[in-house]
């Protein structure tokens, strides 16, 4: 992961993404144990992506290639990590790398998406598997529930949580 | 709840706590062996296998 990350700062470095922050199941596993995945998300912001340019991962892809790293569906095999490159898609995207959490991997800087951000944003997203890991996150105590609070309501996401919670949180309390 | 089921959770519980305490870099090359693993078990189960009868 070390040179994984060390690839994607040089990427920085060299103008090909912006702001960056991992994101998904490797997030997660900055708060947590660790949650076992065979990929990396990473949200990354474009630097062409302003006055309402066409968001396109292209120069990525471009670059990457160009260092010898292959492509594999729309993931690109990086020091044998496969990485997905996602651009945020709304507001809480944004905000999400924005506020990252900068941290080390072995000497190595990086950032990584809040507790809390990867919690709203696994609500919104809402799959089987967003809503375990959402749990992971409740019953480790490490959300900040003001912190929580304020990010689902700038959202629009307190209906949904309030579901999330009758239905999976109603009997442990 | 049975006394040993209360025992397992409660053991689980604590062997989380533990790994979750794990620096990011530990956890990390905990990620990597935990993925070396899975693809070794596709691996296995993309080989053929003989069939009988």
């Amino acid at each position: 992961m070390k040179a994984t990350l060390d690839i994607i700062n040089r990427m920085q470095a060299d103008g090909v993404i912006g702001q960056y922050a991992i994101g998904g199941a490797v997030g997660a596993t900055f708060y947590l144990e660790p949650v076992a995945t065979l990929d990396v998300d990473i949200f990354v912001s474009l630097p062409t992506a302003s006055s309402g340019a066409l968001l396109t991962l292209a120069p990525i892809y471009d670059y990457l290639t160009r260092c010898g790293y292959r492509t594999e569906g729309e993931y690109v095999v990086i020091e044998d990590w496969p990485v997905q490159f996602l651009p945020p898609t709304n507001a809480l995207g944004e905000e999400a790398v924005a506020q990252a959490v900068a941290t080390e991997v072995e000497g190595v800087p990086t950032r990584v998406i809040s507790a809390e951000h990867l919690v709203a944003m696994a609500l919104q997203t809402g799959r089987a598997k967003d809503y375990s890991r959402i749990l992971q996150f409740v019953e480790s105590g490490v959300l900040d529930a003001d912190k929580l609070d304020a990010i689902l309501n700038r959202h629009g996401l307190l209906g949904k949580w309030e579901q999330f919670a009758n239905k999976f949180l109603k009997e442990n309390q | 709840m049975s006394e040993w089921l209360r025992k397992m959770l409660e053991s689980k519980r604590r062997a989380r706590q533990r790994l979750a305490a794990l620096s990011f870099s530990e956890k990390l090359k905990l990620l990597e062996k935990l993925r070396d693993r899975s693809r070794t078990i596709a691996l296995v189960r993309e080989k053929p296998t003989k069939k009988y009868g």
